[in-house]
């Protein structure tokens, strides 16, 4: 009885710390953020007005929170489709070809996602120069006259950010799902073929559908990482207001000493991921198959 | 026993996750200051020429991004005592101390004596830079914000190349249109820009030259209707014209990440006039650049020939956070950037000083630049009030500067930047401050 009691007060004890730092760091902050909304204050002014939900009212009203929220959900969906589709791809050739230095390939698919945004946006703005940038470069020799596309300016300059957040995430996913894929016992593979099954039916006939559950949950993750990772590269790569997302709507909206309009952004943006990963949740849920 | 030390373990843990929280007591003078392109290491000159005049220590910051370093501890309420930080930047820090009201009134410092000299700092502080909205946000006649390191900003242009061709710096906006024909016809192209807030040096000066200082005080101040003027269209067609002789490629590099290569332009010979401060030529110092190039620098063109031309002089700001702990040692420290000794260590990084008679020393290419004055150039000063931040409302850079981008793209009208400017220029006035 004693040692129970005192094994649990011990477990509490290390549990503290973490839990104190969590509700802090993490807690506090966040019913912060729905506390501010509803107050009209600067970032650095001590005073504070309660406004009720004024912010939200001019919010909705405010184009240019509307295009930087259909910008977010624009990237999300794009970068989504391309980032999945490459990762799969190259993770179906890579673990279930015989492809010469397979390991190569592995690390330099996977180099992007160590660099930083900034590397990558300087990278990119070198690939985007409208004059002599690789991009147009190529462009213009694969088409045999002078092609000069302004990358980063209106109106390519969402598929430019695009392309480099599908460029930067790929190798990520693709080695998670080598990982699952590597986990399919060949044996299966082997029968299938027996049977007849050529490979594009045995990607997505098998293969899918057995690594459906990783899938899944890099979904969810990703659609959240990709509304953090969208602010970064607008931040980094183009000039501000040329293309918002939510978040750096949010953040011009501090800048501009509207702390609690600023708040007001956070709270939508909260609520939307997080009805949008549980929309993705519910939509993605099969029965998960047993190999 | 294990109990203990893993209780006192858990305190430890805990205390040190608090330690950050430790507030600033009353210590050393703390001084935040841009490093600009002039450097760091004027600051810690000046910093120990001021503790050895005063005995006064000082604990000082500097960083190109300044408003990461200090932001985060003001926003929880610690301040330094002293900030060198210009309006107008991007992340807005000074102008938000402004609208918020913030800042302490320095308008006593003035009439101090600067500390190891005799003079008054209003004696020493040139004419004209404290009567600006720059320094006086409020229009009541107190000041606020210190002018620090004037510039006079006009257009940059290779000196070679014009002298080579056998061109003529344009003194009319009409001359420079026919330059544009020339040079487009040569393959040149007229006009670029860093980036659009590099805007906020030229847009006054062809308001000063359309319509003189009253129009420049109507715009800056929203005057009602001033955007359904004369004045405002011709100024409107300036820059519409202005756009279309922009090199196409500038709005793609005019962000912070590339407005160098904007700035190549001038030095490739790509592009022949470009609105800058005089920094760029320590900015561009490194740049490789066409055989025979040199730095020139010319006034904004005007309306019609003979009359006066205006040459936008851009000064930055030091200002003292009203709840700063330090604060008459913060006025002593202030009124110290104004003496000999700081303004001899800031030119020596080619900073000058807005005081009396220190472009008598110069020497190089800050001596052609800052002659602009005695050559007829009028010296326009100012900028826009100070509006109370307001939902909804955009700044002045994203109503009057942005738009420029999409003019020369083609993704916007003069007419459907006059429209937002008109609903602009109401909304701010509403919201004055006063």
């Amino acid at each position: 009885m004693r040692t129970a009691k005192g094994r649990k007060r011990f477990i509490l004890l290390c549990v503290a710390p973490a839990v104190i730092l969590f509700v802090i760091f993490m807690i506090i902050p966040t019913l912060n953020v729905f506390r501010i909304s509803l107050f009209e204050r600067g970032a650095y002014s001590p005073t504070e007005t309660f406004v009720g939900f004024d912010n939200f009212n001019t919010l909705f009203k405010d184009e240019k929170f509307i295009v930087s929220m259909q910008n977010t959900i624009l990237m999300i969906v794009m970068v989504t489709i391309f980032t999945f589709f490459f990762a799969l791809m190259f993770a179906a050739i890579l673990s279930r070809e015989k492809i010469k230095g397979q390991n190569f390939f592995r690390i330099i698919f996977y180099i992007p996602n160590i660099l930083s945004v900034v590397v990558i946006a300087g990278i990119f703005s070198a690939i985007y120069r409208p004059d002599n940038g690789m991009l147009n470069s190529v462009l213009s020799m694969l088409s045999g006259q002078q092609i000069q596309v302004l990358w980063k300016d209106q109106p390519m300059v969402i598929v430019s950010i695009i392309m480099a957040m599908v460029w930067q995430a790929i190798g990520y996913y693709m080695v998670m799902y080598m990982a699952s894929m590597a986990a399919v016992p060949e044996s299966i593979y082997e029968s299938a073929g027996m049977d007849g099954a050529g490979r594009f039916r045995q990607f997505f006939q098998m293969t899918l559908p057995l690594i459906w559950t990783n899938i899944r949950t890099t979904l969810t993750f990703f659609i959240i990482s990709t509304i953090n990772m969208a602010f970064l590269f607008v931040r980094a790569m183009v000039a501000k207001g040329m293309s918002d997302v939510g978040l750096s709507f949010m953040y011009n909206q501090k800048d501009a000493g509207l702390f609690g309009y600023s708040m007001a952004a956070g709270v939508i943006i909260f609520l939307f991921s997080f009805l949008l990963s549980a929309a993705v949740n519910r939509v993605t849920r099969r029965e998960v198959l047993e190999m | 026993m294990k109990r203990i030390i893993a209780l006192a373990l858990t305190c430890i843990l805990c205390m040190s996750a608090f330690s950050g929280f430790a507030a600033a007591s009353e210590g050393p003078l703390r001084v935040a200051a841009l490093e600009s392109g002039y450097g760091p290491e004027m600051w810690v000159e000046v910093t120990e020429a001021f503790t050895a005049a005063t005995g006064i220590e000082v604990e000082l910051t500097t960083d190109k991004f300044i408003e990461d370093i200090i932001g985060p501890a003001m926003q929880g309420g610690d301040f330094p005592d002293v900030i060198h930080l210009a309006t107008g930047r991007e992340k807005a820090l000074t102008d938000q101390f402004i609208k918020d009201n913030l800042i302490l009134d320095i308008t006593d410092v003035l009439d101090r004596a600067v500390p190891g000299e005799g003079a008054l700092v209003s004696e020493k502080i040139a004419g004209g830079f404290t009567e600006t909205a720059l320094t006086n946000p409020y229009d009541d006649g107190k000041t606020y914000l210190a002018p620090m390191f004037y510039s006079p900003c006009g257009l940059f242009y290779n000196a070679g190349l014009f002298e080579e061709k056998g061109w003529t710096i344009p003194a009319t906006w009409d001359e420079m249109w026919a330059l544009g024909e020339t040079a487009k016809a040569e393959g040149y192209a007229l006009f670029t820009y860093p980036t659009t807030g590099y805007f906020d040096t030229v847009i006054p000066t062809i308001l000063y030259s359309v319509g003189g200082p009253e129009f420049f005080d109507k715009v800056t101040n929203y005057e009602e209707g001033v955007w359904d003027t004369p004045e405002a269209a011709k100024y409107m067609e300036i820059l519409t014209k202005l756009a279309s002789y922009t090199h196409a490629s500038t709005p793609a590099q005019a962000n912070d990440t590339d407005f160098t290569m904007n700035q190549q332009m001038i030095l490739d010979d790509t592009a022949l006039f470009l609105p800058c401060g005089t920094w760029i030529v320590d900015e561009m110092a490194e740049a490789p650049r066409v055989d025979g190039f040199q730095w020139g620098m010319c006034p904004v063109p005007e309306i019609a020939a003979g009359g006066t031309g205006y040459s936008y002089t851009w000064f930055e700001q030091a200002w003292i956070p009203s709840g700063a702990a330090n604060q008459d040692a913060a006025k002593q420290f202030v009124a110290f950037l104004y003496s000999d000794v700081a303004c001899d260590i800031f030119s020596a990084s080619t900073a000058i000083q807005p005081v009396v008679g220190v472009a008598e020393n110069m020497t190089g290419d800050n001596k052609m630049f800052f002659s602009i004055y005695d050559t007829g150039a009028k010296a326009a000063m100012g900028g826009f009030a100070a509006y109370e931040s307001t939902a909804g409302l955009a700044s002045v850079r994203e109503v009057f500067m942005d738009p420029f981008n999409a003019l020369v793209s083609g993704q916007t009208t003069a007419d459907e930047w006059l429209a937002d400017m008109r609903a602009a220029n109401d909304q701010m006035r509403a919201n004055l401050m006063q």
